[in-house]
């Protein structure tokens, strides 16, 4: 009887399992099919033409880059602050699970309330209107949590034995930090961001009141009231408002880049994951 | 000093003669992790130029001991301690006393090799290029020579670019005490640091140790008493109370009495090493 139910949970576990891959499997390959057509050197590198109709989406790629990059740069400072206060700073068990607690919480703002809050401050009240760095910063917020959980469990997986050699020859503790803790956690940090940026790559939400727009910008040359476009905010408007049948591959071609990029960052941060583990192994 | 029940007997043979300055002394010392009591009114004091060994069985507190002499132990999270430590008669828990700059002071060469993921140079220069700036050429001259002062030059003078984690465990203890000198400190505080290593290893450190000893004190804990034998002068025996399993200090005495002592012989034979025993 024991052993019917464990194989009939075994081939439930399984079984869940496989609807969860295959739905994945079938979104991509639908993008795939449908889009793959519209994908040439031409779309990559041409700008958008006949709204949304023609051309290609070269300045809607650079400006999701521009937005990543931005978030990334804007994600970094806070992140390693939270690690370090969290691994570091914090002697006490308690405090540091309740500077996790909020970690989470921010982990969970909607990001459609970051967005609002975003349109408040930036756009509004700091009247930069739509720009580039609103959407940046935006982005940088929501991969915090990311960024910082993952550094932090590095931090925390460090053998106590590297802190204590440096500090038995005289390092003060910032020393030990710039020197033992940073460049020993730096992998945390590529992989938290690279997962972050992944996430954040494909986020419509935060961007839409205040960095993006669909068409008639190209490269920012300024803060206010420099808009960029990106591959969401392009396939958010051309899959609700367009009624011509001939962006229909165009937009699909879109999200298949999208994808794509999100793809190759969650990918780029798997063998560093992999690499924590088999170090955690053998130390 | 401060010994109890046993007096060493008055036949030392060993260098020490004539009694020596104490650098490193400890007064009523107890040491406390959160509520429970780890070491208990733990008195004894370190001479110049000495090699103290300290010996017992594990969960005597040896290893807390060393961490409380170089105040490594107030990294620990709820450590606490009572009593004195002075290192040349001064209090190093005073409030005016920076504990990393004691640290630079009192060395520490632990049981496992610590190099970091860095080239043989940048391990020696670890601590040092923390201390003060170095120029091109007093890197190149501190490197040989904290290498040399730790029998490791001839190996490695030829790959010293080269990732430390490629060397031997045993010359990567080497190095890591050549790292230790290159901060040149008073006192060096090693803490089973050839439990390791394979025997030949064993033997050079043994050596250096031995010949580190003209320049500066040594505090040795070792599991091994035909080590404590052949490289100590005095000897302090802890062992953990069978009431409250707080370390206490048995025995402090030379090391020629101290293998006679009989409070000890009844230790020893908890150490796994007994076989060492001299004959009785």
């Amino acid at each position: 009887m024991r052993r019917v139910f464990d194989r009939f949970l075994t081939g439930l576990t399984a079984l869940c399992a496989l609807i969860g891959v295959s739905i994945i499997l079938m979104i991509v390959a639908a993008v795939v099919w449908r889009g793959g057509g519209a994908i040439s050197w031409d779309f990559l590198t041409d700008q958008i033409r006949l709204v949304g109709a023609s051309g290609g989406i070269f300045y809607n790629i650079l400006g999701t880059l521009i937005l990543l990059v931005t978030a990334l740069a804007v994600s970094a400072p806070f992140a390693f602050g939270i690690a370090l206060t969290h691994g570091v700073f914090l002697r006490k068990t308690r405090s540091r699970e309740r500077l996790m607690m909020w970690i989470y919480v921010l982990n969970g703002v909607p990001s459609i309330l970051l967005g609002l809050l975003g349109f408040i401050v930036f756009v509004l009240f700091l009247g930069w209107g739509k720009s580039w760095l609103t959407g940046g910063i935006l982005l940088g917020m929501m991969m915090v949590p990311t960024v910082a959980v993952s550094l932090s469990e590095r931090i925390q997986a460090l053998p106590s034995r590297y802190l204590d050699a440096a500090a038995g020859l005289g390092l003060t503790e910032s020393q030990r930090i710039w020197s033992v803790i940073l460049p020993q956690s730096f992998g945390g940090w590529v992989t938290g961001s690279l997962l972050g940026l992944a996430r954040a790559a494909g986020e419509t939400a935060p961007i839409m009141f205040t960095a993006t727009i669909f068409a008639g910008a190209t490269l920012p040359t300024g803060i206010k009231e420099n808009p960029v476009l990106s591959l969401p905010y392009h396939i958010f408007i051309l899959a609700q408002d367009s009624f011509d049948p001939a962006t229909g591959e165009k937009l699909w071609g879109a999200a298949l880049v999208l994808l794509l990029l999100v793809f190759s960052l969650s990918l780029a941060a798997l063998p560093l994951r992999l690499h924590l583990h088999e170090e955690a192994k053998t130390s | 000093m401060n010994t109890k029940a046993f007096t060493p007997a008055e036949t030392c043979s060993t260098t020490e003669a004539a009694p020596k300055r104490p650098v490193l002394e400890c007064q009523n010392l107890s040491v406390f992790a959160g509520s429970k009591c780890i070491l208990r009114e733990i008195s004894l004091s370190i001479a110049e130029n000495q090699v103290f060994g300290m010996v017992g069985p594990s969960g005597a507190g040896k290893s807390t001991l060393l961490r409380a002499f170089n105040r490594l132990i107030d990294l620990q999270p709820n450590f606490r301690i009572e009593g004195t430590i002075r290192l040349n008669g001064n209090d190093i828990y005073e409030r005016s006393v920076d504990p990393d700059q004691l640290r630079s002071r009192v060395g520490m060469l632990f049981q496992q090799p610590v190099v970091f993921p860095a080239s043989i140079e940048d391990n020696v220069l670890f601590g040092l290029r923390h201390h003060r700036k170095l120029s091109r050429s007093e890197k190149a001259t501190e490197v040989e020579s904290a290498l040399r002062s730790a029998a490791l030059w001839d190996e490695v003078k030829e790959r010293l670019k080269e990732s430390a984690l490629r060397l031997s465990v045993g010359q990567q203890q080497r190095l890591c005490l050549a790292r230790t000198l290159a901060v040149n400190p008073e006192i060096i505080l090693m803490d089973e640091p050839t439990s390791a290593l394979d025997a030949r290893s064993t033997e050079s450190i043994e050596q250096l140790i031995v010949e580190l000893k003209k320049q500066r004190t040594i505090v040795l804990v070792t599991h091994n008493l035909g080590q404590a034998r052949r490289v100590t002068d005095w000897i302090a025996c802890l062992c953990p109370s069978k009431e409250s399993g707080s370390g206490q200090l048995l025995e402090s005495a030379c090391c020629d009495s101290f293998f006679e002592s009989p409070t000890c012989r009844t230790v020893f034979r908890q150490i796994p090493d007994d076989e060492l025993l001299p004959p009785a």
